[in-house]
């Protein structure tokens, strides 16, 4: 009842007063707009805005980048549903499934279930925040070390090579590529420089954002190039039809798994909401009785994507305000905003600001709902760009995604880094191995390096520590089980192989 | 190796005059100079580009961006940050080495880019390669536990405790290889016999979580990092690395209270623009940061990362001298620790 109450006087401060409900506003529209576009983010849109938050009040301050912080990883969606552009790494997932419903003309299909699933997921991982942030948050970092989050990045890389590719070695194959391009730069324990022959740029590493441009974006232009040099090409068809309620609520149970997920994903410092997607979207395959049809075009490859990944927005915020530790960019910048009015983010701003709290909670879950109605509007009219022809949009599309590679850090190597990504991207689509598999792998593998150095160092260099950590030692087993799962199948039962990577009009995961 | 005799031997320029504890800076270290300076040539004509080696939400791009914007208060000239980060500065400080020398450009950077030249004397010298506009941010480490510890609870505890672990006891820190903490943390694990495995997080959030969690034993930190920790009372210090504790830190012991005898390092943060660039602009540049770091607003900041317990400035003498004492006290322990010193 008192979490009700609090609730209540965060509603009440945020809609009684004007200015509150035009940053409100300004953030929710901001966020989908600066999600939307491929090249700039959310964490461009808050790099602008930080220091301008000095001018406003505390409460304005946070509440702003809260609402940003939702609606923006809701926005990514739908450039990569259109166009196969993520506008964010946690949109990536949403791609491999949203742009062959593109394709095949159900684009409102798949906007609509990214709205209604990027709401659900905020919501309820909004809800949950109100209610048990000092709790989990002190659980998680207890529960979660760095052998537990090794152990988490093992079984996703063993969901992932299990999902996508045309067999079980070319699975694997990409994983192993993704890992190989994470050690390129200085290994993460002793600082030493690998792989980036004596090159300085290559020392800070292969970033994913221009990797996932280059594979994503840019070889899809030049896949649809090559259609439109051999007459193949078919612009798709435009269709605002957006999903039933019966169609959504058919894949209630993938919805409840990648809340789950993401907001498990969501609460641990440094993983967040793009690993939440993948995961979402990876176990959504492994346990859908169409698993074979992923990729091709399954609007629960949407739902379990978008779901995941607002779902650990809310949770994100859980260690951001409980104990000052923030998970990602976005949050990170939320401590700038708290130390911008000389606080910090913690356990005294549950003491000492629990009015600014409460207006950031009810900021959050208003903005997950505003998902609702502003997104289905959004949607509306963005799903309208597919009028443009290809030769018009394709230019747009490259510049777009140029610039947003080298937004990342000013590196002039991203850009080669993204072509570079496109033309293998190109080639790889085509031969069975799998886009998805070679992202993640980059993504989790400087997690995964990184984890696993500092666990051999806290259990002494001793393999069997693992055996002491229930949690560490169960997600190890579960990622055994499916390593020899998919051995299995591949080999014993001559498991079919994946249409995805088989299907034209669908894209090799 | 005989580090007692490093030790003793080492003569390190950043004295303990100016780090002494507890003194208040009622003045300003640069409010003698002139409010205002004519601008040389019609110089700056456009804004100012500052290249930031690190993100934008840690320590160096909160500094960045408070320095920044007391300049342009102070000057009206906006300064744009460029964040190229990567390589533990070495990407933003080779981006930097690449534009012109024409003060347009000027850059942040911090006591890394000081070892990185004492390891490898290929990498760009601070004081040489570089002027020093202004050093802004000078801190010391310390070591924490948690304020609900109770297998220790004070320093003599901890190392008698640490020992009797014979290894297994760990402290959470930043332990590249070269590292002010990695090399710190082998000053007090030579001089106290105390074996310690040092876990590395590169980010700030896993490592005070670590603490927070109960995965580490302790913390390797600065003061100013782990503030909202020490206010909520989740975290204690245990040991200051200074040979006086400051007045704010009175309570806790210094090196010079417990035994150890070791000259310590700080970490630093200053504001740097090209070797080469006209000596006019140099001076109104160095007027600009000088000035801007007494603006109310940056003093403010400093206030709030605990960067007024010690001495925070220095001018650019007070940089070279600051960075070339560092960079001759990095190589002596490189070469102690049998590093490759290039």
């Amino acid at each position: 009842m008192e979490t009700f109450n609090n609730f209540l006087g965060g509603t009440a401060a945020l809609f009684g007063d004007p200015v509150g409900i035009f940053i409100f506003l300004g953030g929710v529209i901001g966020g989908m707009l600066f999600g939307a576009i491929p090249g700039v983010s959310m964490l461009t849109l808050a790099a602008i805005l930080l220091p301008f938050t000095a001018h406003l009040s505390p409460e304005h301050g946070i509440m702003l980048f809260s609402v940003i912080y939702c609606t923006g990883v809701y926005g990514g969606a739908i450039t990569a549903i259109l166009f196969n552009i993520p506008g964010a790494p946690e949109n990536a997932p949403t791609a491999f499934d949203g742009y062959p419903m593109t394709l095949q003309g159900k684009a409102g299909k798949a906007v609509g279930a990214a709205v209604m699933c990027s709401a659900i997921g905020g919501t309820v991982s909004c809800v949950i925040m109100m209610f048990a942030t000092a709790a989990i948050a002190d659980w998680a970092i207890s529960a979660f070390g760095p052998p537990e989050i090794f152990a988490l990045v093992f079984f996703g890389l063993a969901v992932a090579a299990s999902v996508g590719a045309k067999t079980f070695w070319k699975g694997w194959l990409s994983i192993m590529a993704g890992l190989m391009i994470a050690v390129v730069g200085l290994d993460p324990v002793g600082g030493i420089e690998r792989y980036n022959f004596d090159m300085p740029y290559l020392a800070a590493g292969i970033h994913f954002i221009p990797t996932i441009l280059g594979f994503f974006a840019v070889s899809e232009i030049f896949v649809q190039a090559e259609k439109k040099a051999t007459g193949a090409y078919k612009a798709p068809k435009l269709s605002v039809d957006f999903p039933t309620f019966k169609e959504l609520w058919a894949h209630k149970i993938a919805v409840v798994r990648s809340i789950i997920i993401g907001f498990f994903c969501g609460i641990l410092p440094g993983i967040g909401a793009t690993l939440a997607a993948f995961m979402g979207y990876n176990e959504a395959a492994r346990w859908s009785k169409d698993r074979l049809k992923f990729g091709t075009g399954q609007i629960e490859g949407v739902i379990s994507s978008e779901t995941a990944n607002n779902s650990a927005t809310g949770a994100a915020m859980i260690p951001l305000l409980a104990l000052g530790l923030p998970g990602g960019a976005l949050t990170a910048m939320m401590v700038g905003v708290f130390q911008m009015h000389d606080m910090e983010p913690g356990p005294l701003v549950f003491l000492n600001s629990p009015d600014l709290v409460w207006v950031v909670f009810a900021a959050m879950f208003f903005a997950n709902l505003s998902i609702l109605l502003v997104g289905f509007l959004e949607a509306k009219t963005i799903v309208n760009l597919l009028r443009i022809p290809f030769q018009y949009l394709a230019p747009m599309i490259l510049l777009l995604a140029t610039v947003g590679a080298y937004a990342v850090r000013g590196l002039t190597i991203d850009i080669v880094v993204m072509f570079v990504a496109g033309v293998a991207g190109f080639f790889l689509r085509r031969s069975g191995y799998s886009v998805a598999g070679i992202i993640l792998g980059l993504i989790l593998g400087k997690i995964g390096e990184q984890t696993f150095a500092q666990a051999m160092q806290m259990l002494h260099f001793e393999f069997s520590g693992f055996l002491s950590r229930p949690i560490a030692l169960g997600l190890l087993i579960a990622g055994a089980i499916t390593i020899f799962g998919s051995i299995y199948g591949a080999f014993f039962k001559k498991q079919p192989v994946p249409t995805a990577a088989q299907d034209d009009s669908a894209q090799s995961l | 190796m005989n580090f007692k005799k490093y030790l003793k031997s080492t003569a390190v320029i950043i004295g303990a005059a100016t780090l002494s504890a507890g003194t208040a800076w009622a003045e300003c270290a640069t409010d003698s100079l002139p409010g205002e300076m004519a601008k040389p040539d019609g110089f700056p004509a456009r804004a100012l580009t500052m290249v930031v080696p690190y993100g934008p939400a840690g320590g160096s791009g909160q500094v960045a961006q408070a320095m920044a914007q007391a300049v342009t208060d102070l000057t009206g000239v906006s300064i744009n940050r460029d964040h190229k980060p990567g390589g533990s500065g070495t990407v933003g400080m080779t981006a930097y080495m690449a534009t012109p020398a024409d003060g347009y450009s000027v850059m942040e950077h911090i006591d890394d880019a000081a070892s990185a030249h004492a390891l490898d004397s290929g990498r760009p010298n601070p004081a040489e390669d570089l002027i020093p506009l202004v050093t802004s941010q000078i801190t010391f480490s310390q070591v924490y536990i948690r304020e609900n510890e109770d297998r220790f609870s004070d320093w003599p505890t901890f190392v008698e405790w640490v020992k009797a672990q014979d290894g297994k006891a760990t402290i959470a820190n930043v332990s590249k290889e070269g590292s002010m903490e990695r090399v710190t943390m082998k000053f007090i694990t030579d001089a106290t016999g105390m074996k310690i495995q040092q876990i590395s997080f590169d980010k700030g959030a896993p490592r005070y979580g670590a603490l927070a969690g109960g995965q580490v034993d302790a913390l390797f930190e600065q003061p100013g990092d782990v503030r909202k920790f020490l206010d909520a009372g989740k975290f204690k210090p245990i040991l200051t690395i200074l040979k006086e504790a400051p007045e704010a830190f009175a309570d806790v012991p210094s090196l010079t209270d417990v035994g150890l005898d070791f000259e310590p390092l700080f970490r630093f943060r200053g504001f740097y623009v090209k070797a080469g660039t006209p000596d006019d602009r140099v001076e109104w540049l160095k007027w600009a940061f000088q000035k801007a770091y007494c603006e109310e607003g940056y003093q403010a900041y400093n206030e709030s990362k605990f960067m007024t317990l010690i001495e925070s400035f220095r001018d650019t003498d007070g940089s070279k001298e600051l960075i070339t004492s560092t960079i001759a006290q990095y190589r002596d322990v490189y070469k102690e620790m049998g590093l490759e010193v290039k």
